[in-house]
């Protein structure tokens, strides 16, 4: 009787549990994994998003592991990532160390400005950022000037138009970033710095030799988040160089989406699109790898 | 002789604090005065910080180009979305912890959208739209809605909240003859509060600044959310300064102003979740 009981009820829960999984899970089967199935499919055929749907095999990797415009962008976003990996670890922690001293007052007032960017679109942070450094009549230009320094041509030279670009991810992200590493600081025991400033230890020496490695776990969870954000940034661009001059800013995300969309070619893009699917999951396989190595998360 | 050493260092960082923060907060200030300028001043050397008289006409152009009507299109997208994302991700996120110790499959179910952290949606949108397409959603602001709604960060954050309570309250709530949804209903999501208010502000800031899936899905002008809407004034041949200054100062102003209702609450619970995350 008793065992009976147990079986009914173990089995009402299982249609409990299925009815609160089951709107969540139905939207992600039918919005990400059916997608993503297709995306594999796809990109074996010569699909052009409206009649066309023939098996073309490998065709599709074949050609695009040929075109040299893949390597390019692909490069790039490469390039874009590591160069700001350090910008986004680094900025964000300087400013966590800074709001939660005890020593600043006005702490909220601090905070809230570093953090009211986070709130912006990537388009409209592009923009704002873009205005600044406006080619003419723009603010950066108009102080060099001022300062006796030639304007410079932000939207013309590909590496000043990618600094741009970079400033304005930097600009969008780090406040974000901020307040974990400040989540991170408040959970560092307050015994540590008192022992080490009985020691006689200063502050920068406490910072690098305590605050810093204790905040390792964060350190990872920033990287880790901020080398996807980067590698597929494409809003933020859309508000500043929309990819050029030229194609110098052209990152990956904007490649596919230029060879599906523009160039009605959906096969060939979501071939890209697995083959950069793969790259990132080796990416992040290896950060993950790399994080367990650390052995703090 | 020491405390006159701790003022001053107070001073110091103090000063220190607030011109960093001018400084990542200035570019708003600009944007801000720039869209007050009339044509003649934005582009004209010397450059002055203030506009010399505050001038609305490109507001007025812009409201008069349908921005009120891009902003409500937004507004339907960011409540409506945020809404189904905090009801199905909370009833989601509580039965993957609730039920982990009596049903095997829990965390293979957990599992499955794990799955949807690895692979950016940006490289799965052109299937997206073609699944959106095939089932009538094309131009239709739900379209823009569905596929983004269910967001693993969200249904991970209930999981970890729900798991930090006692099963024995649930297991109390059966034996007084409640049922499993009135349980959830009425015990658990009032316990989940704070994940709530977090869940809340991060989706609707979200679902406002979403640009890819409406960019791509919603083709009439009347549909367009606001970010859609600033980005036509980003033209191939010239860009209308004017009004994409105006639309985008209008365009953060909602986010600003929940978050300013909601901020002590979030600090709190981002900086939480985010270190355990």
């Amino acid at each position: 009787m008793k065992k009976r009981r147990k079986a009914n009820t173990a089995f009402r829960h299982t249609g409990a549990f299925w009815l609160f999984v089951l709107p969540s899970l139905g939207l992600f089967a039918l919005f990400f994994l059916l997608p993503l199935v297709l995306s594999i499919w796809f990109s074996f055929t010569d699909f052009d998003g409206w009649k066309k749907m023939n098996f073309i095999g490998l065709k599709n990797y074949t050609k695009i592991l040929k075109d040299s415009s893949f390597y390019l962008s692909l490069g790039r976003t490469f390039i874009y990532t590591i160069v700001n990996l350090p910008f986004k670890v680094a900025i964000p922690l300087l400013l966590a160390a800074l709001v939660t001293s005890k020593k600043l007052k006005g702490n909220t007032a601090v905070r809230t400005m570093i953090y009211i960017p986070v709130l912006f679109s990537s388009l409209v942070a592009g923009i704002t950022i873009n205005w600044m450094f406006s080619q003419e009549y723009g603010l950066v230009n108009f102080l060099l000037e001022k300062m006796g320094m030639t304007p410079l041509e932000w939207s013309l030279n590909p590496t000043l138009a990618t600094v741009v670009i970079s400033v304005a991810s930097n600009w969008v992200s780090a406040g974000y970033y901020m307040l974990l590493y400040v989540g991170g600081i408040n959970n560092i025991s307050k015994e540590l710095y008192e022992a080490a400033s009985i020691d006689g230890s200063g502050k920068v020496n406490t910072f690098f030799h305590i605050t810093v490695p204790l905040l390792l776990p964060t350190t990872f969870i920033v990287l880790l988040l901020s080398t996807v954000n980067l590698l597929k940034e494409y809003a933020l661009i859309q508000g500043i160089t929309l990819g050029g001059p030229g194609t110098s800013t052209t990152y990956i995300v904007q490649y596919i989406f230029s060879q599906g969309f523009d160039q009605y070619k959906y096969g060939y893009a979501s071939a890209a699109g697995v083959l950069v699917s793969i790259v990132f999951i080796v990416i992040a396989a290896i950060q993950f790898k790399m994080t367990k190595g650390g052995g703090e998360v | 002789m020491k405390t006159s050493k701790h003022l001053g260092s107070t001073i110091a960082i103090t000063v220190l604090g607030f011109v960093i923060a001018l400084i990542i907060f200035f570019p708003i200030i600009w944007l801000t005065f720039s869209s007050f300028k009339p044509r003649a001043e934005l582009f004209a050397y010397p450059l002055h910080l203030l506009p010399s008289k505050f001038n609305f006409d490109y507001y007025g152009s812009v409201v008069n180009d349908g921005l009120f009507v891009y902003m409500k299109n937004s507004l339907f997208l960011a409540v409506v979305g945020t809404l189904i994302t905090v009801l199905i991700s909370a009833s989601c996120g509580y039965a993957l912890a609730i039920y982990r110790k009596e049903i095997p499959y829990v965390n293979k179910v957990f599992a499955v959208f794990l799955l949807g952290t690895l692979i950016p949606g940006e490289i799965l949108t052109i299937a997206q739209f073609t699944v959106v397409t095939d089932i009538g959603l094309y131009n239709n602001i739900w379209g823009c809605i569905l596929p983004v709604v269910t967001t693993t960060t969200g249904i991970f954050m209930y999981r970890q909240h729900y798991m930090s309570i006692p099963l024995a309250l649930a297991e109390s709530a059966r034996i007084d003859g409640a049922s499993e949804f009135m349980i959830f209903r009425k015990i658990m999501l009032p316990l989940g509060y704070s994940v709530t208010v977090t869940l809340t502000i991060f989706s609707f800031m979200w679902r406002w600044n979403d640009y890819i899936l409406p960019l791509m899905l919603l083709s009439d002008q009347s549909k367009f959310t606001i970010q859609i809407a600033i980005k036509s004034y980003i033209g191939t041949m010239a860009v209308d300064w004017s009004s994409i200054l105006a639309a985008s100062v209008l365009s953060i102003v909602p986010v600003i102003v929940l978050y300013m209702i909601l901020q002590k609450y979030i600090t709190g619970g981002l900086a939480a979740t985010g270190v355990k995350g």
